[in-house]
């Protein structure tokens, strides 16, 4: 099996607490996984132990089959895999076209060599995620979707071969999640492997081809995104207990699909 | 010198290679070359007294470079940068007066081996963040002094060290306070030399994202590690080489001058005068400090030291960003406020 | 043996004096991070305070501290009100370098003052000892500032959690923004906590000054014991200062006993870096949120 990235059995305790445990999952070329999870399932704790922002207590992590378990995170985005932060982390002393170009430099393979090719694939990625217009602007003068499509803009400059999205949505109103959604539909038509880790359900399951739930750090199901939708145990993971079975009486079948949880 | 100042957060800013667009790639490089044979022509012109204050003035420059480096440009605020300073100078005496090797071996070596130790203790401290960093540098520059107080044998622990300079014991001739005003200007233009280049290069634009986002860096694929132990050894070595010039013109230096905190403290007030993180606001910063104090040295006796602490907190309260930011600014036609600073850092 | 528990028992008392000193800079940092270097100077400070009162009105120095807390309480309100407030929220080495800035100030405006001599506080009994069996003796002065050192520590730690004034710097320490939203005035809290720890550090210059001598240029060491214990202890940890104080005032002491030459001097820096790359939050943790970043 080619997967791009595989996990296996990775757990990671912060003192007492296991954040993750024993948690397995593979993504094979030009899929989009997608991973869902209330809050404190461990949705970024998993993004950040593939990215070497933190280092597994257990288990493998696997690149395009090298094993880059607790590999350092710049290690990790030459291997080909970049990611955005959930809580978003420009350059703040640069301008968005900037910020863009650290990445063209320092990206895969050997980056951008001259400040002209950087420029170039820089602009390129910003005209891609329609961010053109504010090219010279400062980050702290962004609106939060903006800055979202930032993030994104500087994850793609480094031209990665599997993209790790963490709550890209987050804090964005109703009309500007279409919007997003498209371009993450985009990338993944143009065959960009994608692992994109959502609060918002009903997002996932429109951009995913599978969808893994995650609840107290264990993987609780995947499959496809109807069938793990349709999960009694996922309702109730989202929902409690009490509502699942309300849900389930009335003979609601499509899920806790009811908008942003 | 303008030039580079104005370009310096120019679009396209920081990438290597054809930055200096509007005013073409070499404009700075000849600006530099044009002050240096400026500060050739000065020295005709000063007394002997003026030429040590002006020579001074020179080896802060390197110092306040040296600190811009991992203080200004990575973010990394070092308490302890006198460290490179005493070791470059001690590394020199006892070269010379041990192993007695001439004066310009020394030198090199001695910037060298600040270098390998700014290398060997940045990487576990640059781990850590914020003050522990600070407070850790502080640590090991005064537990470096106690080390040299204590090694008695190789350095003379309190009693100091003397470089033989004079007669026939001398290894090298001693260079005269008009051959120190050379060194410490070839010092000088050396710093800023290194200091453009970083600036204009790929590792310059990773020190500025790791100050701006060390998370962020890393995962743009940025060795953040690696980025800020060489610019830590490379702040080591100007510092290293200052030390040796320094302690080759004083002959005889002992271990509570040659790591004394206040010259650390000079450095970073420089560099904050000046503007941390420019090419020129370290510069701007030496020159204005050094003036400032040995003109306070010398018309208040007693209280310069008072007036110098009454100086470093209203400049910190009044302009934190430094003399380049609010040039720039003013130049943008926003003006200066010292309000303005003051609103942004406040309670 | 008994240098052994001498030196042992004199560590422990001297450590009891640093935790006083170290306290009030620990609070400081842990609540408003800001690093205080002209800590050490407030601490010189208190002690001429006491030493005056002594020489000009004969009181004595335990109870002059009072009066050397009180004026040193007045004088960090004001600084932290009228400066450090100003550049709270810029880069650490902007407070690092103001507070460097009032270091020289103070150290020099004393050194012009009461010039730069050594000086100590007299009194009739500080210098009496008690012996012990093994011929070790207790110094009467240093075992009453020890006592008085602890007493004043828990009396903080009682303030800080019973009060409202403690609870509203605590909180303050926590989160500012949610504190504020509850109606506490954090520039009046920092101000607060500024003078308390300014206060402390007067009360134990007093005590300093019964015990040992002082001259302006000791600012600098007690700063950086200051910095060692809190990071020992932990950032406002003021149980970690005590224990803090402690283990520095016996590494120094068995230092003094057992090394040549000036290595005493280098101890306390060893152990403070040996933490910092094995701990780096302090050996018993901290009184607030490790994820509060520092800037």
């Amino acid at each position: 099996m080619s997967a791009i990235l595989e996990v296996r059995g990775v757990g990671r305790r912060f003192g007492g607490l296991a954040a993750l445990s024993a948690v397995s999952l593979a993504v094979a070329e030009g899929r989009t996984l997608g991973v869902i999870g209330p809050n404190g399932a461990g949705k970024s704790t998993l993004v950040n132990v593939v990215t070497g922002h933190l280092k597994p207590t257990s288990g493998r992590v696997l690149i395009d089959g090298r094993d880059l378990t607790g590999a350092r995170p710049w290690t990790i985005a030459k291997a080909g895999v970049a990611r955005t932060f959930q809580v978003v982390k420009p350059f703040r002393g640069m301008t968005v076209r900037e910020n863009v170009m650290v990445a063209a430099v320092y990206g895969a393979g050997a980056g951008s060599r001259t400040t002209a090719a950087a420029r170039r694939a820089a602009d390129e990625v910003i005209e891609r995620v329609g961010l053109a217009e504010h090219a010279d602007r400062a980050p702290a003068e962004l609106p939060v979707a903006v800055a979202r499509r930032l993030e994104l803009a500087r994850a793609l400059a480094l031209r990665p071969r599997l993209l790790l999205l963490d709550e890209v949505l987050a804090g964005l109103r109703p009309a500007e999640i279409g919007p997003a959604l498209e371009l993450i539909r985009g990338l993944a038509a143009d065959g960009m492997t994608i692992v994109i880790v959502e609060h918002v359900v009903r997002a996932i399951v429109a951009v995913s081809d599978e969808v893994l739930v995650l609840n107290e750090g264990k993987v609780l199901t995947s499959g496809p995104p109807d069938q793990v939708m349709s999960d009694p145990r996922v309702i109730e993971a989202y929902l409690g207990h009490r509502y699942a079975q309300r849900h389930l009486e009335s003979g609601g079948g499509a899920g806790p699909v009811g908008g942003t949880s | 010198m303008r030039a580079a100042a104005t370009a310096r957060r120019a679009p396209g800013d920081g990438t290597g290679g054809g930055r200096y667009t509007r005013y073409g790639r070499y404009g700075p490089w000849a600006a530099g070359a044009a002050a240096v044979l400026a500060a050739i022509a000065l020295q005709s012109q000063l007394y002997v007294g003026q030429e040590r204050v002006v020579g001074s003035v020179f080896m802060f420059i390197v110092l306040a470079q040296g600190w811009n480096l991992i203080g200004g440009f990575a973010g990394y605020a070092s308490f302890g940068q006198v460290v490179f300073f005493g070791l470059g100078g001690y590394t020199t005496a006892v070269l010379m007066a041990h192993a007695r090797w001439p004066y310009w071996p020394a030198l090199a070596v001695s910037g060298l081996v600040a270098a390998a130790f700014g290398a060997l203790i940045g990487t576990p401290l640059l781990r850590l963040r914020g003050h522990y960093f600070a407070i850790a540098t502080l640590g090991v520059a005064e537990g470096t002094r106690e080390v040299v107080n204590n090694l008695t044998g190789l350095t003379g622990g309190g009693a100091g060290i003397t470089v033989p300079t004079f007669g026939a014991r001398a290894t090298t001739a001693y260079l005269g306070e008009d051959g120190f005003y050379l060194l410490f200007l070839a010092l000088a233009a050396l710093a800023l030399a290194t200091a453009g280049l970083v600036t204009r290069s790929r590792f310059g634009l990773a020190l500025r994202a790791i100050h701006q986002d060390e998370d962020a860096a890393a995962s743009m694929g940025i060795n953040t590690t690696r980025a800020k132990v060489s610019a830590f050894a490379l702040s080591g070595l100007l510092g290293g080489l200052a030390g040796s010039a320094y302690t080759f013109q004083l002959v005889t230096v002992y271990p509570e001058n040659m790591f004394d905190v206040s010259i650390t403290v000079l450095m970073v007030i420089m560099v904050v005068i000046g503007g941390s993180g420019t090419l020129l606001g370290p510069l701007l910063g030496a020159v204005a400090l050094q003036f400032i104090s040995e003109w306070l040295r010398q018309s208040f006796t007693e209280a310069h030291t008072f007036i110098l602490g009454a100086i470093i907190v209203v400049v910190v309260i009044v302009m934190p960003e430094g003399a380049v930011t609010y040039l720039r600014e003013a130049r943008r036609g926003r003006g200066f406020s010292p309000l303005a600073n003051i609103r942004r850092y406040r309670l | 043996m008994s240098t052994f528990f001498q030196a042992t028992l004199n560590g422990v008392l001297q450590g009891g004096l640093f935790a006083l000193i170290a306290v009030g800079f620990s609070l400081v940092w842990g609540v408003m991070n800001v690093v205080n270097l002209a800590h050490g100077s407030f601490v010189v400070l208190g002690a001429y305070v006491a030493w005056e009162l002594s020489n000009h009105a004969g009181i004595d120095p335990f109870l002059g501290m009072v009066g050397s807390a009180a004026a040193l309480f007045a004088l960090g309100y004001l600084i932290q009100r009228g400066l450090v407030n100003l550049v709270v929220n810029a880069p650490i080495f902007i407070t690092l370098l103001l507070t460097f800035g009032l270091d020289l100030v103070l150290v020099q405006g004393m050194n012009i003052v009461f010039t730069g001599d050594f000086q100590a506080i007299r009194t009739s009994y500080a210098s009496r000892g008690i012996g012990l069996p093994g011929g070790v003796q207790v110094p009467l002065g240093r075992l009453l500032t020890f006592a008085v050192a602890v007493a004043v520590t828990l009396a903080l730690v009682a303030l800080m959690g019973r009060t409202r004034t403690g609870l509203a710097i605590m909180a303050t320490g926590m989160d500012r923004g949610a504190a504020r939203l509850m109606g506490i005035r954090a520039r009046h809290v920092y101000a607060l906590t500024f003078g308390i720890a300014a206060g402390l550090a007067g009360a134990a210059g007093a005590m300093i000054g019964t015990v040992g001598t002082f001259h302006p240029a000791d600012a600098a060491r007690y700063t950086l014991i200051s910095f060692v214990i809190a990071v020992l202890g932990g950032l406002g940890n003021m149980y970690g200062a005590l224990a803090g104080g402690v283990v520095i005032g016996l590494a120094e002491s068995w230092a003094g006993q057992y090394l040549s030459g000036t290595w005493s001097n280098a101890v306390a820096f060893a152990v403070l870096v040996v933490v910092l790359l094995v701990r780096p939050t302090g050996l018993i943790g901290r009184a607030f949120y490790e994820a509060r970043q520092e800037a």
